[in-house]
């Protein structure tokens, strides 16, 4: 009988604190991302106070209710569950927090890597293009081409792609190393992800590199920042008719803010 | 978290344990990336911070829907709500589906306030019509798929058109339903019928005086009750949706954009998989206007913003897994043939 009631209380135990615990890790993990400015590994910036505010309600919460800890045994009924269920709830309860506190506390914050970058087609979209060849345009109207990112280069290129176009310009362009899908020996894009709400729907997008053998040198997902001069890609077998002849690589640190909006 | 047992007898000690196991959790994540390079795999790596975008992206709304799903419950008079609204089953039905105008909190906000809502009055179909017309006609959604379509290619319409229909058609069939109570999970039926949760049955401003406890802690009770539903949910959702993301190609469903039955197909399975809240769904789905007919884009937008991965998860909090069968296939249904008008007729 004590047995019964014991496992019942404990029930309830992992019942009250399982959201209060989650809850917990969360608002944690959200303020320190804030306060570090990590919070744009995840999410775009236009939530940044929204998110911050909530995050801040949610951790008056969990501290009100340890506050009103004491009363809660008095207010929950008693479940009626097998024991079965009891076990499997206070079980799943203890799991999902560990992971969880594992997941969100422990493991250090990360950008998306190349893995996710192939698994979505480069350049295939998440750009509102006419917002980004704006942009661009007017940068090009000042003649300091060095001044263009992965995305206006992406974004001019979208628009076009006669060589005559790009024949006299010089692109400086920062992002990681993502091989070409068709011919990975010979070109690798200059990579960044687009976030329009939060890194689920990240989407790749980068400019094609023509350097045979480049993986001796580099190696996939390391940052890196390309100088050259764009040519019609040498490459018989990838997509993209024109790509970047590298004059310089220099290997860079990733930067503070990896994805672009 | 279980410690707080010993200090459950002294208030403010409950206090001491609360306030030592946040800083505590502070002090874990402010040393833990010490020891970055644990050396998980690329695809590992990535899934855990696709989840994690969804989770730190998603829980601001979940406690947003929470606090309003408490102010109704345990604020408002009980049943105040009830008064503005028409006695006409579907003219009340109608007016619902128009309150998440008044309540812009994003999809995952609105399982914990259709909770409230049912707690507090309203009907199995009516809180079921609530949930899946409250994601589509609120100004968020309304005003960013106008920044992000216009009115171009009907999109706009249809979405608003079709939410509205879709949430009013399967509210009239659920509400046909011998005994709606059937449709929620046992344990949320108790809690419906629970007079505690209810509240201030007969008289409304009983709260200060007399034995119960406080509103102020009925309302912390509140979140912990509804937290420990809600956030295994949207944890256990967002893992599955960034497990299918790290390992479902999705090259494989932009290949069928272009037809015009399998463009609204597949932009629905994507909408499925990719879980992006109904706020900003239309952005999400911009860079997807040029490979997708038109129709394949309101389906996106229609049937993504009632069901989800992450939306089951939630809303099987609530209603039992039959009812949720039902509600998928209605949604779907009508979503693909909203898709396919726009794609033929449009």
């Amino acid at each position: 009988m004590s047995a019964k009631r014991g496992a019942d209380w404990s029930a309830r135990l992992a019942e009250h604190w399982r959201g209060i615990g989650l809850s917990l890790v969360v608002v944690v993990a959200t303020v320190w991302l804030g306060f570090t400015g990590q919070l744009g590994l995840y999410i775009h910036p236009r939530y940044f106070g929204f998110t911050l505010v909530m995050a801040a309600v949610g951790l008056v919460f969990v501290v009100a209710s340890f506050f009103f800890s004491s009363s809660f045994v008095a207010s929950t009924p008693a479940a009626k569950t097998t024991p079965r269920r009891l076990a499997l709830s206070v079980v799943g309860s203890g799991v999902l927090l560990s992971i969880a506190a594992v997941a969100v506390l422990a493991l250090p914050p990360a950008t998306l890597t190349s893995a996710t970058a192939t698994q979505r087609e480069v350049n295939s979209g998440g750009l509102d293009t006419s917002d980004a060849a704006e942009q661009a345009a007017t940068l090009v109207g000042t003649g300091d081409y060095e001044r263009l990112s992965v995305k206006e280069w992406v974004s001019l290129l979208a628009q076009s792609d006669d060589p005559a176009l790009f024949a006299d310009k010089t692109a400086k362009l920062t992002g990681f190393v993502l091989p070409d899908a068709d011919d990975p020996d010979n070109v690798f894009y200059v990579a960044r992800f687009v976030v329009t709400c939060c890194a689920v729907d990240a989407q790749p997008i980068g400019v094609p590199v023509y350097l045979p053998g480049w993986s001796n040198t580099y190696s996939t997902d390391e940052w890196v920042e390309v100088e050259g001069t764009f040519t019609p890609n040498p490459s018989g077998r990838a997509q993209a008719s024109l790509a970047v002849e590298p004059t310089t690589i220099e290997s860079v640190e990733q930067p503070s803010d990896p994805y672009v909006y | 978290m279980r410690g707080d047992r010993v200090g459950a007898r002294v208030i403010p000690s409950g206090l001491i344990v609360g306030v030592v196991l946040v800083a505590l959790a502070f002090l874990v994540r402010g040393v833990s990336p010490a020891f970055d390079g644990l050396g998980l795999p690329d695809r590992a790596q990535d899934a855990v911070t696709l989840a994690l975008s969804v989770i730190i992206e998603s829980a601001p709304f979940v406690f947003l829907g929470i606090l309003l799903s408490t102010v109704v419950q345990v604020w408002l008079p009980h049943g105040f709500l009830l008064r503005f609204l028409p006695r006409q089953p579907l003219l009340r039905r109608a007016a619902i589906s128009l309150l998440g105008m008044f309540f812009p909190v994003c999809e995952c906000g609105n399982v914990p306030l259709a909770r409230g809502f049912m707690v507090g009055g309203f009907t199995v179909p009516e809180s079921i019509t609530f949930l899946l017309a409250a994601p589509i006609l609120n100004p968020i959604t309304i005003i960013t798929t106008h920044q992000a379509f216009g009115f171009s290619d009907g999109i706009l319409i249809t979405r608003i058109v079709a939410g509205f229909i879709i949430a009013n058609v399967i509210g009239w069939l659920f509400s046909r339903h011998p005994d709606p109570d059937s449709l929620l999970t046992p344990d949320f039926a108790a809690s419906c019928a629970r007079p505690e949760t209810a509240g201030h049955d007969d008289h409304d401003h009983d709260h200060t005086h007399g034995r119960g406890p406080s509103r102020i802690q009925t309302s912390v009770d509140l979140f912990a009750r509804e937290t420990a539903v809600i956030m295994p949910a949207l944890f256990i959702g967002s893992l599955v949706a960034a497990l299918t993301q790290v390992f479902v190609p999705r090259s494989v469903l932009l290949e069928l954009g272009s037809n015009p039955v399998w463009s609204v197909l597949a932009m629905m399975a994507l909408a499925f998989i990719v879980a992006v809240c109904s706020n900003v769904d239309a952005f999400f789905v911009l860079s997807f206007g040029s490979t997708f007919m038109p129709g394949g884009i309101a389906a996106f937008l229609t049937f993504g913003a009632m069901i989800d991965v992450k939306m089951l998860a939630l809303m099987r909090t609530t209603f039992t897994t039959r009812t949720l069968v039902q509600i998928t296939a209605l949604v779907a249904l009508m979503s693909a043939a909203a898709g396919l008008l726009l794609n033929y007729v449009g």
